[in-house]
């Protein structure tokens, strides 16, 4: 069987599993996730791990995990760590981040910072990645803008980019912080790589299983080539994890 | 209320869609998903490659042991073959050894196409009256008609056919509006590979052109894995006994931003890191980009990155260093410098 095969097989039947998983869920357990990062206002810690499968042109199939932990200092202010491990990919990347969110009216805004590190060891790459991005959630919506540093060292030299714009959006099917939800994004960045101009798209789901335990995922479609007007297939990938707050 | 609003945000939208698709330069579909992809382009040229390896595979003879190449970019070619015109007279004048294009030749438009024909048309005849012996028959109907000896081969030549040493690289804007049939039809092979033999002092040379098709922003699975399997790497049969000494890569993507302004794609994080890398595996002198459209000059190691800026004369219209010619000297050292052209629309 041809590997795209595979992968297509595998990722028919996580989303079946998942959508069997998230209608199960959808009987009106209690909110564990409102927001980008908005605090339930009793549980201040929320631990989130995922895996992923995907394929990539140059790298092919790969496997990974990773996690994350988040703090809410206050109800306004957040702290947090992620890391992941992409085998197939050689990819390793680990990131501190922190925020601020105001609320306005039904809205929330968020100001927030991330610095990221990332090891492509198959090239000996390392690269650091600072972004600041202003977000704008409604209950349905939300809108990202930022501005990202990129600088990458390999082959003993260093470069750094110029200045990367960083913008994405996405809309939900259902109020935020309905027990379950299914949305669609568009961005031109992920968890852990800003892209120049790259544009990935897909879709996303969450659904609460318990009072402090939920289970999302996320369909993505990474081409390259967006704004050259040939967006092309370059990675494909699905991600499938839970969250559990404290 | 919610109705109407949305009623004028469609109108909106589908008169932003209508002008842009009606825009030459423009696909704004392609933003998601492209209306052709690089693995078949791949496909077809290697294809085409494997029929005509003997055309392709561009096996050049510096004379005196040194040669001298021209570049351009992103000439955009509308109704005025202005720079294009004056890129071909550059490089037939000054004795170039051949002539590279990085892309984006021509708004993907059939008419832009067949001026573009045109032009190399002329080309050919200015290349054939300058290198080749001209020979004038009476033709069935008694009238006049040239064609030209290559006096080392004895070999024949009608105009359309003469050996122009001119040679593309696809570009995003060749082929946006279902440009490949345009380009195919007059470059056919996106992906090609040649090399120019130097015979200096009793030692053969070698110096490697690779043409990447990089139009999509990818190489995609299919180039890759052609690279993978060393296409670029062919055997000759005395493989052992000669010596690649330069290599120089020609693309239409670019690797390095010149400013934070540009707001092209470039290359995706892996793909970047992988290009680089092997860039440096076979120990390349110059990779020419151009996409942006504007200069940039860059050295990793000991490779040269050069992206250059477009020669459009609607981009450009003042004269401006819009090409770049490279001197591959007798001791196998090299030099490059751009080139003034002086065309205005």
């Amino acid at each position: 069987m041809k590997p795209n095969n595979k992968i297509r097989r595998l990722t028919q039947r996580l989303l079946a599993v998942a959508t069997l998983v998230c209608c199960l869920a959808a009987r009106g357990v209690a909110q564990t996730y409102n927001g980008m990062h908005k605090y339930d206002g009793t549980h201040p810690n929320v631990l989130t791990s995922y895996m992923m499968v995907g394929d990539n042109i140059i790298t092919n199939r790969y496997f990974g995990i990773a996690a994350s932990y988040t703090r809410h200092l206050t109800d306004r202010w957040h702290v947090g760590g992620d890391m992941q491990v992409q085998m197939g990919k050689q990819l390793y990347s680990v990131d501190v981040q922190g925020g601020y969110r105001l609320p306005v009216k039904w809205m929330d805004f968020y100001l927030d910072g991330k610095v990221l590190y990332n090891r492509y060891q198959r090239w000996g790459t390392n690269e650091i990645m600072i972004n600041l991005a202003l977000t704008w959630e409604t209950p349905y919506f939300f809108f990202r803008i930022g501005e990202t540093y990129i600088h990458y060292n390999m082959l003993g030299f260093g470069y750094t980019e110029p200045l990367t714009l960083t913008i994405g959006t996405g809309v939900n099917i259902r109020p935020r912080w309905d027990s379950w939800n299914i949305g669609l994004f568009i961005r031109n960045y992920d968890d852990f790589y800003y892209e120049a101009y790259n544009i990935n798209w897909g879709a996303n789901f969450w659904a609460n299983l318990k009072k402090d335990v939920q289970l999302f995922g996320e369909v993505n479609l990474r081409p390259a080539g967006s704004l050259s007007q040939l967006a092309t297939e370059y990675e494909k990938s699905l991600k499938l994890g839970l969250r559990y707050v404290w | 209320m919610f109705g109407k609003l949305m009623k004028k945000y469609t109108i909106c939208a589908l008169l932003a869609v209508l002008t842009l698709t009606a825009c030459d330069k423009v696909s704004p579909a392609g933003i998601l998903i492209a209306n052709t992809d690089v693995d078949d382009r791949i496909k077809m040229s290697r294809d085409y490659y494997r029929l005509h390896e003997g055309e392709l595979f561009l096996m050049k003879k510096a004379e005196n042991g040194e040669y001298t190449f021209l570049v351009g970019a992103d000439s955009h070619l509308t109704n005025d073959p202005g720079r294009m015109r004056e890129m071909l007279q550059i490089g037939i004048d000054d004795d170039d050894l051949f002539y590279a294009h990085l892309g984006d030749i021509a708004d993907t438009k059939a008419e832009y196409y067949i001026v573009l024909d045109n032009v190399i048309l002329e080309a050919k005849e200015k290349y054939g009256k300058k290198h080749f012996k001209p020979v004038t028959y009476m033709d069935d109907y008694d009238t006049p008609h040239t064609i030209y000896m290559d006096t080392v081969s004895q070999k024949l030549y009608e105009v359309k056919d003469i050996p122009l040493p001119f040679h593309p690289v696809v570009g995003n804007h060749d082929i946006t509006n279902n440009g490949w049939a345009l380009w195919t039809n007059m470059f056919h092979s996106s992906f090609y590979m040649g090399y120019v033999y130097v015979e200096n002092d009793g030692f053969d040379y070698f110096d490697r052109l690779i043409f990447l098709d990089s139009a999509s922003g990818t190489l995609g699975e299919e180039q890759i894995d052609e690279i993978e399997s060393h296409f670029f790497e062919a055997d000759f049969p005395y493989m052992d006994k000669i010596k690649i000494r330069h290599t120089f890569v020609f693309g239409h993507t670019n690797i390095f931003r010149p400013s934070a302004s540009e707001f092209a794609s470039t290359f995706t994080r892996e793909e970047t890191y992988y290009l680089l890398d092997k860039f440096d595996h076979w120990n390349t002198s110059i990779v020419f980009s151009g996409h942006v459209h504007d200069w940039d000059e860059r050295k990793v190691g000991d490779i040269t990155y050069l992206t250059l800026d477009t020669m459009c004369e609607k981009n450009r219209p003042e004269p401006g260093d819009y090409l770049v010619r490279v001197h591959v000297k007798r001791d196998g050292s090299l030099s490059w410098k751009r080139v003034r052209m002086n065309y205005t629309p």
